[in-house]
């Protein structure tokens, strides 16, 4: 872990002009990932932007009427019992408390757990000679490597790592909006475009610009508070990553589905959602059978490596459980 | 031996004597140490698992702030070898010593350490440290390498590894395939990952006297290794540990770096401490090595076993031959004429194996105990039923009757705990209400019991204080209570009145802690001591000019309650304290003095368990979580019920681990480790402790063992636990999972 400055700015313009003066910065929000990270030596900034000071923590209804705005810096473990978000998003709080342990979601922030990075143990350890992602160009170590944990879906042969994240899942599942800040004024991210598939540059884990800060995440109004649910499934029954989760988000009206949105985790460089598979769902009683033909939909085309090939057949029992659960 | 007093205190449940300068951070381990003018270390490690180091580049490092030196091999004294006692092939522990070659034998070996003002400087400048190899042939594929095998023929200089009796060979070729068993099970590398790091604070007095600071399980050894070493007189080495975070097999033995830790203190003259990081306990304190084990089982038509055969295929490091030692135990669990145990070891290009949790026998028995369930299913016989109609009356493996054993009451006992008997024998025939499938398993549990030599020293002083002295070891599994337990029963002394210490050299010896055989080797010592001191005391009372008890028969006094007293004339009872003050003493001391006598050589010394677990089985996920376990030991007398029970529960859970989670992932491409942290290294949390769980003793003493009966139960709860798992996992699924750890996707879709 190198030497570095230390600044604490009060207001966003402040952390925006310090982000620009000094490119090789970084924001400090909860620092449960960064410091993490620093002291494996994948991150070596030579300043710290800490942001905590910013506010940025609201959890408030939109003026619209149902929908939530809730701040970069807000808690997990806040964000995950607040009653708005237990109320009309249990989906999100689900995903957050199945996410890390009460300390890491304590300090943890929504904006950092946007920006959270793969677990893909070749990209953790700068020792390992080959990724794409640390070091581009430097090969994949993970492709023959022990990829238990990797991508099934939407994967490159320059890097098949995963995106760690059981929130962001939930946010995808939710639609979420990213509000970012940045030299030229405020824009907003749908979640389906802020993380992206590795590519030919699996450098990049997001469309955020290394000038911009996360101000926000907002949640539609839900069509349905019943209806959703995060399944989660891993090797322990506590703190431990995802090996494959899934965040299902149903409107139900007369028995009949009439929303659907899915969204897998652990199998992709993003969370994954598949909307022609989620249109299978549209008006349909819900059904084992089509529930398999959805899961079907949604992992086409997967493709596994010599250790994860269970993936496949696991993310489908995960959708179809899933989906069962959440429709009954 | 003469009865104690005060025969309350032995065998009662006792809180740790230790426990609140634990919670409340009072209790100093090796890296709290102050000391003026410390210097921190911090490892550079190689970045290869195999050939030589061409050039350490650390022009940066030296310049960077804090660093006062670093010490590679260019500057490394000269270490002195480690004599055949510490270094012979087999004993655990590394004896090579660090920065004196330039070969580089696996990932994470020290080549240098930074030493600076402060952790962070130190680190920060050894990751500016580029080191340029010449890459060598790269041995890290177990299978791939196992036509190179050797058949080392013991490990730790006395686990045979190559035995057999009968005729194996021809059991099998005469026994129709339906009564044999013929698998192959698997375990993978595994890390002891006890929460306290290495940890050590080197600081010289002069050029010939040394102390170290040490999270050590064993200091005499520490003191032996750092003595040769350095070619120091023994006397001149003083190695300290008051309390071990947990070692669970490391921390023992010869690793580099508290050599290294002394060694960058001689060079810049002053105390310097290094403390290992998580990831450096994958690489740089031994680990468990992989095991392959090819079993075969063969019945008679009886369902008694006619044969059987393992062969363990392990690795070791490159520069040293400990071989885990998983066929062991196989000789002699069950009765059977005809047996072939085989070890072949391979070098690889991995970090140096040593003991962990039950060394050899928690994989070994893992394969027996699935292998055993495996032959139930196949003679249409109840698990249990099979171990009892197998039960070995004597040890067959040396022809020597055991010294106490009750298996068959853990048998009985446990079944009836658990319920046993209404256990339907086809597999995937129970789900619970969330449609999860229940399974029901059990297994054998044994660990051998030993006592090794020990001796300690106690003191009385004229305020009434005991103190105890004992080169002994406090892991966080309760010797400081159990000695002053010990103490407090003999004396007749009530136990706040006694302080127990240990883990410093300068104190009588006693051996390693290790192989569950503390409380078996020092109690005796620590009992004796108290005779002696008794025997010193009541001359006091009885003889000279100012015996309070003159003319009191010697066997008609009576230590208790902190007095000394008779019934048989009227003379009021005197405190300990106040006999040494009448009679103008200071203080009184004794030594005392134990080890193995003649029963060992007559007898063979186990402790045995039964456990029964169950488990549920998601289907469609795999995930399995255990439901409940009912644990019955048979390990001797029970010194303490609440700390024997916590070790039991720390064991079991300890084996549930071992069958759902733990394994470190070697790269097989680098040799590197790919989850050498506790994030991606699995060991149980608290929700994965089932919520059921009965742990029971028999609490028989052993009449051949010294001083209480006592065998030992460190090790043994994690034996057979594994096996339990896998078993109940079978019995849910219908699936056989012979590949440890058991994790979600070898189970996908059952």
């Amino acid at each position: 872990m190198n030497a570095f400055a230390y600044v604490r700015p009060k207001d966003l313009d402040s952390a925006l002009s310090l982000i620009r003066s000094t490119p090789k910065a970084r924001f400090l929000a909860g620092g449960t990932n960064l410091l993490d990270l620093w002291k494996m030596g994948v991150e070596q900034p030579d300043t710290l932007i800490d942001i905590n000071r910013l506010g940025l923590s609201q959890i408030a209804e939109l003026p619209d009427g149902g929908g939530l705005s809730i701040g970069a810096l807000a808690r997990n473990s806040d964000v995950a019992t607040h009653s708005l978000v237990t109320e009309r998003y249990p989906v999100l709080s689900q995903a957050l408390l199945a996410g890390a342990s009460p300390q890491l979601r304590n300090a943890a922030t929504v904006g950092g757990n946007l920006m959270q990075r793969t677990r893909c143990y070749y990209f953790y350890d700068p020792n390992f000679p080959c990724c794409n992602k640390r070091d581009p160009g430097s090969g994949c170590g993970a492709l023959n490597g022990f990829n238990r944990i990797h991508a099934i879906l939407g994967q490159s042969d320059q890097c098949i790592a995963t995106n760690p994240s059981d929130m962001c899942v939930a946010l995808a599942a939710l639609e979420a909006k990213i509000h970012i800040t940045g030299p030229s004024g405020e824009r907003v991210i749908a979640i389906a475009d802020f993380h992206r598939l590795p590519g030919e540059q699996p450098e990049l884990d997001t469309t955020l610009r290394p000038d911009e800060l996360i101000t926000a995440v907002d949640l539609p109004a839900p069509a349905d508070t019943k209806h959703n649910l995060y399944l989660k499934i891993r090797d322990r029954s506590s703190f431990a990553f995802a090996l494959v989760s899934a965040a299902i988000v149903l409107g139900i009206g007369e028995g009949q589905i009439t929303s659907a949105r899915i969204a897998l985790g652990g199998v992709a460089h993003k969370p994954w959602r598949v909307p022609e598979a989620e249109a299978m769902l549209q008006g349909v009683k819900p059904d084992r059978a089509t529930f398999e033909k959805v899961a079907d939909r949604l992992l086409q085309g997967a493709h596994a490596y010599r250790y994860n090939q269970y993936k496949i057949p696991l993310a489908r029992n995960v959708v179809v459980r899933g989906l069962l659960a959440a429709s009954a | 031996m003469a009865m104690p007093d005060n025969p309350t205190v032995i065998g009662t449940p006792r809180q740790r004597v230790d426990g609140k300068a634990k919670v409340t951070g009072a209790a100093i381990y090796a890296a709290d140490v102050k000391t003026d003018g410390i210097a921190n270390a911090y490892l550079i490690q190689s970045t290869l698992a195999s050939g030589r180091v061409i050039e350490i580049d650390q022009s940066q490092a030296e310049k960077m702030p804090g660093v006062f030196a670093i010490l590679t091999q260019r500057n490394a004294p000269k270490l002195q070898p480690l004599p055949e006692e510490l270094s012979a092939n087999g004993l655990p522990g590394e004896s090579r010593l660090p920065f004196q070659d330039d070969r580089v034998y696996y990932q994470g070996q020290h080549l240098g350490v930074v030493i600076a003002e402060t952790f962070e400087q130190a680190r920060d400048a050894a990751a500016s440290v580029r080191v340029r190899y010449q890459p060598g042939e790269l041995r890290t594929d177990l299978e791939g390498f196992a036509q190179q095998a050797i058949e080392p023929r013991l490990a730790l200089g006395r686990i045979k590894l190559q035995d057999k009796r009968g005729d194996v060979d021809w059991v099998w070729a005469n026994m129709p395939q339906d009564r044999l068993v013929d698998a192959v099970y698997s375990t993978p590398i595994e890390n002891h990952n006890p929460i306290e790091p290495g940890a050590a604070l080197a600081i010289w007095e002069d050029q010939d006297h040394l102390t170290l600071h040490v999270s050590t399980r064993g200091v005499d050894l520490t003191q032996r290794v750092l003595a040769a070493a350095f070619g120091l007189l023994i006397q001149n080495v003083r190695v300290i540990c008051p309390f071990i975070g947990g070692h669970f097999g490391s921390k023992g033995f010869s690793w580099s770096y508290f050599i290294v830790a002394a060694a960058a203190a001689r060079l810049i003259n002053r105390p310097v401490r290094l403390v290992l990081t998580r990831s450096q306990m994958f690489d740089s304190m031994g680990q468990r090595a992989r095991t392959v084990q090819s079993f075969g089982l063969a019945a008679d038509e009886t369902g008694k076993l006619a044969a059987l055969k393992h062969s363990t295929l392990t690795h070791s490091s490159m520069v040293y031959q400990y071989t885990e030692p998983a066929g062991a135990l196989t000789r002699l669990l069950y009765a059977c004429p005809n047996i072939q145990i085989n070890h072949r070891l391979v070098q690889l290009n991995y970090t140096t194996p040593c003991p962990m949790r039950a060394p050899g026998e928690a994989p070994g028995i893992f394969a027996l105990e699935s292998a055993m369930d495996e032959l139930a299913i196949k003679l249409n016989l109840d698990p249990l039923e099979l171990r009892l109609r197998n039960h070995a009356d004597k040890d067959d493996s040396e022809q020597k009757p055991w010294s106490s054993k009750h298996l068959k009451e853990c048998y009985d006992h446990g079944a009836s705990k658990f319920g046993w008997s209404s256990r339907n024998p086809h597999p995937a025939s129970a789900r619970d209400k969330d449609g999860r499938l229940v399974g029901w398993g059990m297994a054998t549990a044994i660990y051998p019991a030993r006592q090794e030599p020990a001796a300690a020293r106690i003191t009385l002083a004229n305020d009434g204080s005991v103190v105890v002295q004992s080169a002994t070891h406090e892991a966080g599994t309760g010797t400081y209570t159990a000695m002053t337990q010990f103490v407090s029963e003999n004396l007749g002394v009530p136990m706040e009145q006694v302080r127990f210490e240990l883990g410093d050299t300068q104190f009588p010896h006693a051996p390693v802690n290790g192989g569950s055989f503390l409380t078996a080797s020092v109690a005796p010592a620590v009992t004796a001591a108290c005779n002696n001191l008794r025997d010193k005391l009541i001359s006091l009372a009885l003889d000279g000019p100012a015996a309070p008890f003159t003319g009191v028969a010697r066997g008609d006094l009576v230590l208790a309650d902190g007095r000394i007293s008779t019934q048989k004339k009227s003379l009021p009872p005197m405190a300990l304290a106040d006999v040494l003050s009448k009679t103008n003493n200071q203080q009184l001391v004794a030594e005392g003095e134990a080890g193995p006598g003649d029963a060992y050589q007559k007898f063979a010394f186990y402790s045995f368990g039964a456990v029964f677990v169950e488990v549920r089985v998601d289907p469609d996920f795999g995930e399995v979580r255990v439901a409940r376990v009912v644990g019955v030991y048979d390990v001797g007398k029970i010194i303490n019920p609440m700390l024997a029970r916590s070790q039991l529960l720390g064991g079991i859970t300890f084996g549930i681990g071992m069958a759902l989670m733990e394994g470190t992932i070697p790269d097989i491409p680098t040799g590197r480790i790919v989850n050498s942290n506790l994030s991606e290294y699995h060991v149980p949390v608290s929700t994965d402790v089932p919520p059921e769980f009965t742990i029971e003793f028999l609490d028989i003493p052993d009449p051949n063992m010294a001083d209480s009966g006592a065998r030992g139960l460190g090790e043994i709860g994690i034996v057979g636990t594994p096996a339990a798992v896998a078993n109940a996992i079978y019995h849910a699924t219908g699936k056989r999972i012979r590949d440890l750890p058991i994790t979600p996707d070898k189970l996908v879709g059952v």
